[in-house]
């Protein structure tokens, strides 16, 4: 499975697709204290990038791809809009 | 190439022609309703067609034609000249398309944005409705010149992206890479359609940025629907439109492209610190802008930036105003308009610099428009001359310096004397100048001067009037055009305006302004088609002829025979037999070869099953696997055709009531992945096809009670048949399969229509299942329904055919043997009760069954449904393959008879209906 909930633990492998999103919804809906592990992410589909969002887990580690990273970060850091260059935008505000 | 697809191409091919010529007719008669309604149903069957395989672009003009017609139809547009030329040229369009699909497979990828125009176009002639508005159009908008007509309202928010992307992506910008910005709103229900926009927004070539956010806010968890998109995305790319356009082109109207303006990335932000020097700050670097001492502005600046706090809106002001001054040297306008943003604080409006840029463009027009008003005090040398117009070729010169001519006349002739008449004679002559200089006549300044000043003299336009009128014919002959009639036409003000839309319309389309052509199908290369498409009705024509010649060639041995016993001439006989034999080949021959023509394979039918058993198995929450076997396996067309329905109809019951939900299987030990095989094989010269499922089969029970309950058996049928016959009564008419197990079945049509559907093209159909195991259907058809080969019999000296498909056995029944059970007949044959019926009284002729010498009748075993029936006949005959020919006119009232024949020797052989008989 790309999504594995191991107790309080939800770690994404490879690719999850859109079937996925309801369990994770469901997983996080139960145990919302869940971290969300994506080291091993290589792309998840957008709906399961709108549950993560809603539900804002804590991420316990972020996607070795570096571009998936950037992306995932602009959207599920607390701060809003993110950047693919890696550059901290706090500067501009 | 798949089948299917060549299919749809051939067919597009004929639509097309059709479209086109159905146009050509609506041009007589514009109010033919008929003609609209087959045209709309072209393109409406066009369009759905096309949107079975994957060429949204096609789809897309297609989509748009239909809306065009759809309204034409509904008498809400009225059908017009231009119209028709739109649609033609977009069905030219669609036909280019499809001949890159032939020779390439794909769609050329030109072809987008040929596509996108020709949307509009077509979406141009709607009358306006606001929401379609959004939808034609391609998501590109934003070339330079419409870049200009851009408000501060619908520029994008480019701000949300952070300083140093923004400083990087203007650099790139500056070292000639373009810029693009993308906001991709995918529409709320996309992941139905298997769109994944993140993966798609991923995949965007030269990503500078990206952010995704939600296009509201985020509902609580509780209230999520995670199969409704309600994310979006904006990316910055240095990818160019067309490149973009490409990659969005399945989703064109949830996605805007802007080109990016370099200059609208130029956005300072940060806290505003108030400081009191900084209005000094500002009109000093504006003092070295002036005197474009650039290099003294880039060092106070640097200065400055030392001085400013950091993360303070003046720190990014001047850093900005430092990448700047590294680029855009050449641009005093932008540098002026950043410096004076500095005293507000507030992004300059990069827009209002386009604006500038752009009525510079329009110069001519402008000057022309202040000239007639008269208000002449802007007039300055700083003018900018029609020779400014950029990349305007000499004809739209002469076009415009017309303009100017007539212009300044008619102000030299106005008769009103106002206070400011000096200065509007100054600024007339300044123009004048300006015009002569540009067409290269230095000369003339001198003597407009002259003339000038003798007009301020007498404070009166008449001395520099009478000097135009006497040289503007010499300016005239500088000019490709003259035109200098229309410079005493009072109407003639009118033409600059012409020019001026012109000059706008070349500039809005940069790739000039012809008209843009899709390759019109007489330019075409003739595709070569290596199909022939024929009428049906010709092959039956020559199925026919083939039929005729089989009977005439069957005459042959007769005669041969004739010619040795009647007339004794054996050499002959031989002869004639020796013909025989090669016209019999030929025939034969082309026999096959007709009936080649018109065979089909079987995948034609097998095709749609994929996604039909997906959907269904989808909607029933069955996990289905589907085989297909033997989709090579050819059959006559007919066949192929009247195929369809009834299997249609089986696998769906098969997916319905045979399968069983994977929790069931699970529970039943069988893998949660049934097996649904549809298996296609010749087996002499009939097509057999088997549909299996591994589902839970037939319970025999079930369906005699059923079948009991509904009158169709009687106790004692209940009691005595046996399962197989149970589960054959599954054909039989009254009984659906809707009332079998659940009442999910499609449309309450019944297992009795399939066989029904079978049986009318000879077929037989069969049911084998398995109680928890499977169900297994069987139907056997002939390859083809033009020859049919028929047992011949005869009684009462009368001789009748009867298809050998119904033909068991022939037996000779001794009279002793048949017992009579009230008025019926019945004899035991093999060991089971059989009922005997004699042609004779089945046709109503009045003559007893004759007996042979040993007082034996001759029975004719046939199967009738699913039972055995004795015909009792006067003789056997041989079997022969003859043409069954359908009884037509007055004859076509008989049931009796299936159809007719025509033997060798000329006489008539009528085939009995042994199913309409009993």
């Amino acid at each position: 499975m790309p999504i594995e909930f191991i107790a309080d633990q939800v770690i994404f492998r490879d690719v999850a697709s859109v079937e996925e999103a309801e369990a994770l919804l469901e997983q996080l809906q139960t145990s919302p204290r869940a971290t969300v592990g994506l080291a091993a992410c290589t792309h998840l589909h957008t709906a399961n990038l709108q549950v993560l969002m809603a539900a804002r887990p804590v991420i316990a580690n972020w996607p070795e791809n570096i571009e998936l990273r950037a992306w995932l970060e602009g959207a599920l850091k607390p701060v809003l809009g993110g950047s693919l260059d890696g550059n901290d935008d706090s500067r501009s505000r | 190439m798949n089948p299917l697809l060549n299919q749809f191409l051939s067919e597009s091919r004929d639509f097309s022609q059709e479209i086109g010529a159905k146009l050509m007719q609506l041009e007589g008669a514009p109010d033919d309703q008929a003609i609209i309604d087959e045209l709309f149903r072209l393109v409406h069957t066009l369009k759905g067609n096309s949107g079975l395989f994957t060429y949204p672009e096609m789809t897309r003009v297609l989509h748009a034609g239909e809306d065009l017609l759809g309204l034409v139809r509904n008498g809400q547009l009225a059908y017009s000249r231009e119209l028709a030329d739109r649609l033609l040229d977009g069905i030219d369009l669609v036909m280019a398309m499809c001949g890159d699909i032939e020779s390439t497979g794909k769609i050329d990828v030109s072809r987008t944005q040929g596509s996108a125009q020709m949307v509009e176009s077509l979406r141009d002639l709607l009358p306006p409705v606001p929401d379609l508005a959004g939808l034609g159009g391609a998501g590109i908008s934003g070339s330079p010149a419409t870049g200009a007509a851009m408000s501060q309202l619908n520029m994008p928010p480019l701000a949300e992206i952070p300083e140093a992307t923004r400083m990087d992506a203007f650099r790139r910008s500056h070292d000639g890479e373009t810029l693009s910005w993308i906001a991709y709103t995918p529409a709320r229900e996309c992941f139905y359609q298997g769109d994944d926009p993140f993966y798609l927004v991923r995949q965007v070539p030269g990503i500078l940025w990206g952010s995704t956010q939600p296009s509201e806010p985020l509902p609580t968890l509780a209230e999520l629907d995670t199969y409704s998109c309600i994310l979006e995305f904006h990316l910055l790319t240095t990818a160019i439109p067309e490149e973009l356009s490409e990659h969005f082109r399945y989703v064109p109207d949830q996605v805007n492209i802007v080109q990016v303006d370099p200059l609208w990335l130029v956005i300072p932000l940060g806290r505003i610190e108030n400081g009191a020097a900084h209005h000094a700050f500002t009109a000093k670097m504006l003092g070295y802008l002036e005197r474009n001492n650039l290099e003294g502005l880039r060092k106070y600046t640097t200065k400055s930036l030392k001085t400013t706090i950091a993360g303070s809106w003046q720190m990014s002001a001047l850093s900005w105003l430092l990448v700047l001054l590294e680029s855009h040297t050449d641009n005093p306008e932008a540098l002026r308009l950043l410096i004076q943003s500095f005293d507000g604080a507030i992004a300059p409006d990069w827009t209002a610099l386009n604006r500038v840029d752009a009525a510079r463009a329009k110069a001519s027009v402008t000057q022309i428009e202040a000239d007639i008003k008269g208000g002449n005090e802007s007039q300055t040398g700083e003018k900018h001359p029609p020779s400014d117009i950029p990349s305007a070729d000499s004809e739209e010169q002469a076009f415009a310096r017309d303009a100017i001519l007539a212009t300044q006349l008619q102000i030299l002739q106005l008769v009103d004397h106002p206070a400011w008449e000096t200065g509007r004679i100054r600024a007339v002559a300044a123009v004048l100048r300006n015009l002569w200089m540009s067409a290269g006549n230095g000369q003339a300044s001198s003597e407009i001067e002259a003339a000038l000043s003798a007009s301020l003299a007498a404070r009166a336009s008449a001395p520099l009037l009478s000097w135009l009128e006497e040289n503007k014919e010499g300016m005239a002959g500088h000019l490709p055009q003259p035109g200098a009639t229309s410079l005493r036409d009072g109407n003639s003000s009118s033409r600059p305006v012409e020019t001026a839309t012109q000059v706008e319309h070349s500039g809005a389309r940069p790739a000039g302004d012809e008209v843009v052509k899709f390759g019109r199908r007489a330019e075409d290369a003739v595709n070569g088609q290596r199909s022939v498409k024929v009428d049906q009705a010709k092959i039956d024509r020559l199925m026919n002829l083939i039929g005729e010649l089989v009977v005439e060639k069957n005459a042959l041995p007769y005669l041969a025979q004739r010619a040795e016993s009647q007339y004794g001439v054996r050499e002959l006989s031989r002869e004639i037999k020796a013909q025989y034999s090669v016209i019999n080949r030929i025939a034969d021959e082309m026999q096959d070869a007709i009936m080649e023509v018109r065979m089909m394979p079987v995948s034609f039918v097998f095709q749609r099953f994929p996604r039909l058993v997906r959907d269904i198995s989808r909607k029933l929450g069955k996990e289905v696997n589907l085989v297909l076997e033997g989709e090579q396996t050819e059959a006559d067309k007919n066949i192929i055709e009247s195929l369809a329905d009834p299997l249609i109809h089986i696998v769906r019951n098969s997916l319905d009531h045979g399968l069983e939900t994977p929790e069931v299987r699970r529970a039943c030990g069988k893998p949660e992945t049934g097996t649904l095989t549809i298996r296609a094989a010749q087996e002499a010269d009939r097509v057999a096809i088997e549909i299996i499922d591994d589902g839970k089969g037939i319970d025999p029970m079930v369906i005699k009670r059923k079948a009991y309950e509904n009158g169709l058996i009687d106790e004692a049928a209940l009691e005595r048949i046996g399962d197989q016959e149970a589960v054959n009564l599954i054909f039989a008419a009254g009984l659906s399969t809707a009332a079998v197990i659940s009442d999910l079945s499609g449309r309450g049509v019944g297992m009795d229509v399939v066989r029904s559907a079978v049986e009318k093209m000879n077929g037989t159909v069969m049911v084998n299942s398995e109680l928890g195991k499977g169900t297994t259907i069987r139907i056997s058809l002939p390859l083809s329904m033009a020859v049919t080969q028929v047992m011949i019999v005869e009684s009462n000296r009368q001789l009748f055919g009867v298809p050998l498909d119904h033909v068991i056995e022939t037996v000779r029944v001794a009279k002793t043997a048949i017992q009579f059970i009230k008025q019926s007949m019945t004899a035991v044959l093999r060991g089971r009760v059989v009922p005997l019926k004699t042609i004779n009284g089945l046709l109503g002729i009045p003559a007893r069954a004759k007996t042979n010498a040993d007082d034996e009748f001759a029975v004719l075993l046939v199967q009738v449904g699913g039972g055995v029936l004795g015909l009792v006949v006067d003789g056997f005959r041989e079997t022969i393959d003859v043409i069954q020919k359908p009884l037509i006119g007055l004859l076509s009232g008989l049931s009796a008879y299936s159809g007719s024949a025509l033997m060798g020797d000329g006489s008539v052989l009528m085939i009995l209906n042994i199913r309409e008989l009993v």
